[in-house]
This record gives C-alpha cells, structure tokens and sequence, in this order.
C-alpha cells in the first residue's frame, strides 16, 4: 500500500511540480513579476476542490463523457496556455513591453496542470480516510511521493536558474515542448476513450524495452506522455505539439515586424 | 395522400431505435470489496465495446489499464462508461489504480 500511494502520488505530483518549475524559471528569466503565483496558488486549491467535490455531477454530464472533456480540456488549456507565454516571451525578449496577457498564460498553465493533477491525488487520500488500517500507510505515502515530487520540482527549478539564462530559456522551450506533447497525447486518449477520435493500429512496440507499468516508465509517462505501442494519431500529434513550441517561439520573434522596424 | 405524413414520425422513431440498438456491445463489470465481479471479459477482436463499470464500494476507484490506454475515476456507488477496441487478439490486464494489489482483471480478445 506505502508503495503504491507514494508512486501514485508521485507520479500526479510531478506532472504538475515540473510544469510549475519551468513557468516560473520562465517567468524569471522574462523578468515578469511573480505576482500571478499568489492568485494562482488559492485558485488552484478552489479548482481541485471543486473538481472532486462535483465529480459525480461531471462525470455523469454530457452522455458520460464529462470527465473525459473537462480533463482534456484542462490540459488543452495548459498547452494552449504555454504556447501563448512562449509567443508573448519571446516578444519581450525582443524589446516588447511586458504585457498583462503572459501573466494570464502562466496562471491558466499552472492552473490547469494543479487541478488535474491535484483532484486525482486529492480523492485517492480521502478514498482511505475511513479505513484505519489503511490510512496511515496511504498518508504516508502520499507525503513521500509529494515530498520527492515536489523536491525534483525545485532540483529543475535549482539546475533552471543555475545556469546562464540564455541556456535555461532554450532547455525551457525544450521542457515545454515535451510537457505539452505529452498532455496533448494524454487528451487525445480521453477522448478515444469517449469515442470522438477512433484509434489506429499502434506503430510500434516499445513495451518490451521500456513497459509502461515500470516506475521509469510511468514516469515517462507522467511527464513526456510515454506511449509503449502508440497509434500513427499520437505519433503525429506528439511530433506537431513539439514543433508548435518553436513555432510560437518563431511567431514572437515576428521577423516581418522587425525587418519594418528600422524604417 | 395524408397516411405517409403520419407514418412519418414513427417511422423516424424507427430508425432512430435501430440506429441505437446498432451500437457497439455493451459489456458490464462492477467493482465490489475493491474487486472487479468479473474479473475477466472476453469481446471479439476488431470490435469496438462499450464498457460500463459499477462502482458498487462507497468509496472512489479508478480504472485503469496500460495496454488499453485507458483511466477514468469512478465515484462510490456510481457508474462510468468508456469506449473500447477495436483490437487485436490478446490479453489486456487492467486494474483498480487507487486498491492496485485485488482490484485486477483483464480484457481477453479472441
């Protein structure tokens, strides 16, 4: 049981952790205030709340399929959320002034990631309040794997910010670019799972090399959105998602708007 | 020449009926004391299923398989539906995440 609630948690903990770590090396990096941490922590916790209190109401709307849309659409959101900071980042990079909207991004990324992640471990905890002789080693070990998630959490953020700032903000992007394939994978499985996508014959096989029940592989999982025998659906969606990173990167470089900008 | 006009919304409920009854097969499974009752189902290759799984414990559980690429939390005393296959002759394990160690069973295709 300690076991399994520490890789549960762990797991949950880390997604959100990593993803946290990364906006706010990003944030400093880009200079911009840190303001939007202190709304994002309370609305974060309002969100999980909310999400697991009313998940018997979620689950059930819209034919079943509920819970699948709003977790896609969270981590949708997360993505779509970090190509906006990466787009509006680069702009201030270039000498544009800080604008209200990359505060927005990183709130709606960490936002989005905390709920998700947070209600699932939040349900797990409180599943064996009632159970004595499971309690304590499901608190127990949610607390380790929170601890070691959030821990390698700010290891990221330490190694981050160690480093020179043009390289943190290029291993960033590279960061954001794996994160975000992975949620984008993880929402194209809910909604196969819904039957609005149909899934194809997987491409390949890798579960021999790397299973997907291994800890290395859930892990993998957890944070690039490992799939041992993925369809040519997730393949292509992943490697789209990646490239969309260093095209907002390119679309807040506006080369056309600098070549003008002389004149 | 008023016959067809009338005919015409029972036979749209008709068509409606069959169009609903051509669905996927449903298979049903429920989760008891943290077990899946069955704990094995068998569906027929290339076949997409509709699978709905009771939650008959008063506290939450979480199905999910590996293999199938599938997780949805399932409240206490409460149902979920999801989709799945079509898919290749095999064995598909899938499990309880938050009680893995009895909440275990697996999808056989065949």
């Amino acid at each position: 049981m300690l076991i399994n609630s520490v890789v549960l948690v762990l797991r949950e903990v880390l997604e959100a952790a990593l993803l946290l770590s990364v906006m706010l090396a990003l944030s400093l990096n880009l200079r911009c205030s840190m303001r939007w941490l202190a709304l994002c922590l309370p609305l974060a916790v309002l969100g999980i709340g909310l999400f697991a209190v009313f998940l018997d109401s979620i689950t059930d709307a819209l034919e079943g399929t509920g819970q699948e849309l709003l977790t896609a659409g969270l981590q949708l959101a997360a993505f779509a959320a970090c190509l906006l900071v990466i787009c509006l980042g680069e702009r201030v990079r270039a000498g544009a002034r800080q604008s209200p909207l990359l505060a927005l991004g990183f709130s709606i990324a960490v936002i989005c990631a905390m709920v998700r992640e947070g209600a699932e471990i939040y349900l797990y905890v409180t599943a064996f309040a009632a159970s004595p002789d499971q309690r304590t080693a499901v608190y127990v070990g949610a607390v380790i794997g929170a601890g070691i998630g959030v821990s390698l959490g700010v290891l990221a953020y330490g190694g981050l910010r160690a480093m020179s700032a043009r390289a943190a903000y290029v291993l960033c992007l590279c960061l954001v670019a794996v994160i975000g394939a992975g949620l984008v994978v993880q929402s194209s499985q809910l909604l196969e799972q819904i039957d609005w996508i149909a899934p194809g014959e997987p491409l390949w096989n890798t579960s021999a090399w790397l299973s997907e029940e291994s800890v290395p592989g859930q892990l993998l999982y957890a944070v690039v959105g490992y799939e041992a025998s993925p369809a040519p659906l997730q393949a292509w969606l992943w490697l789209g998602s990646a490239l969309a990173v260093p095209a907002a990167w390119w679309l807040g470089r506006a080369p056309w708007r600098q070549r003008r900008a002389p004149a | 020449m008023k016959l067809p006009f009338c005919l015409l919304p029972s036979l749209l409920l008709g068509v409606l009926a069959a169009a609903a009854s051509a669905g996927p097969p449903v298979y049903e499974l429920e989760i008891h004391n943290h077990l899946f009752l069955p704990d094995e189902i068998r569906i027929p290759a290339a076949t997409k299923i509709k699978l709905v799984v009771y939650n008959r414990d008063p506290t939450p559980e979480e199905f999910e398989s590996y293999e199938l690429n599938r997780e949805k939390v399932i409240m206490g005393g409460r149902k979920a539906t999801l989709f799945i296959g079509p898919l290749q002759p095999g064995i598909y394990p899938f499990f309880g995440e938050f009680n893995p160690r009895t909440a275990q069973g697996r999808v056989v295709v065949e």
